[in-house]
């Protein structure tokens, strides 16, 4: 594999990441990345991508939305009575 | 003192559905701030306590069904999917421009038309952006995926469960998972590029 299949390797990425391509094609595109720094590159933002999104949702579960929460199941259900 | 051991979600459910009410607030409680969490990443922090309530509701009134076929949490993630689904309906604005500016760009070649430096920027948008810009712009992409790529991705990448237990939760294939997920993966990564000012 050489420079020019930078589109089908991108095409390929995750079934490469998540273990799942054939053996020989996961081979061409190990040679292929090592040797292209673009692809490289582009392959670490992918990599970064789910854990930058991951911060930056990250969410507490308020205090008074747990206490809503409470009150509503408490007034549909039988439960929270006590 | 012998450590108590925590009963599974499985034989809570099953006490749960037999009428102890206890049972059920400890799955409450166990669960409510995970799935607030997904709610807000799956909707928005202004919907998400209505969905929140309503996954709770429906997870109580449907114990009897949970057969432990799957995973308690696989179970309990589609109900509150399902209810996000719902709201979204109800109250998702439209982004007007395709998401698909944002993906990556090849030359007549097939080869990345950035530089090594421009493709790499995106992984340091965290640094390079403020902390609430970056979760205020990020929320409000998420929302604004295709349903079956913000499904897949949400579950996958941001509550990091496996490819089988999303495929599990979505009711499709592994491939099919990982097919979504990618497609999203690439609008993020490129939208990432984009806020910071470099073109995907």
């Amino acid at each position: 594999m050489n420079e020019t299949v930078c589109v089908s390797g991108v095409e390929l990425l995750m079934d490469y990441l998540d273990g799942v391509l054939p053996e020989d094609v996961k081979a061409a595109l190990d040679a292929h990345v090592a040797g292209c720094q673009r692809c490289a590159a582009f392959v670490a933002s992918y990599l970064a991508t789910p854990r930058i999104l991951r911060d930056a949702t990250d969410a507490s579960l308020p205090a008074e939305v747990e206490e809503s929460l409470k009150a509503f199941l408490r007034a549909r259900t039988n439960a929270f009575r006590s | 003192m012998v450590p108590t051991e925590e009963p599974s979600d499985e034989t809570l459910v099953a006490r749960a559905a037999a009428g102890d009410d206890f049972a059920f607030e400890t799955i409450v409680a166990r669960y409510q701030a995970r799935v607030f969490r997904l709610a807000c990443r799956l909707t928005s922090e202004t919907d998400a306590p209505d969905v929140l309530q309503e996954t709770f509701l429906q997870v109580y009134r449907h114990l009897s069904s949970f057969r432990g076929e799957s995973q308690f949490r696989t179970w309990l993630y589609r109900i509150a999917s399902n209810a996000a689904l719902m709201h979204r309906r109800a109250s998702t604005r439209r982004r007007a421009e395709p998401l698909d500016v944002f993906l990556p760009r090849f030359d007549s070649q097939g080869r990345h038309a950035g530089t090594p430096a421009e493709l790499q920027v995106a992984s340091h948008a965290d640094e390079l952006l403020d902390r609430q810009f970056l979760a205020d712009k990020t929320r409000e992409i998420i929302v604004q995926l295709p349903d079956a790529y913000r499904d897949a991705f949400v579950l996958r990448d941001l509550e990091e469960m496996s490819t089988e237990e999303v495929a599990s939760t979505l009711g499709v294939t592994a491939a099919t998972v990982r097919q979504r997920v990618h497609r999203a993966r690439l609008i993020l990564r490129g939208y990432l590029s984009d806020l910071v000012g470099v073109k995907p």
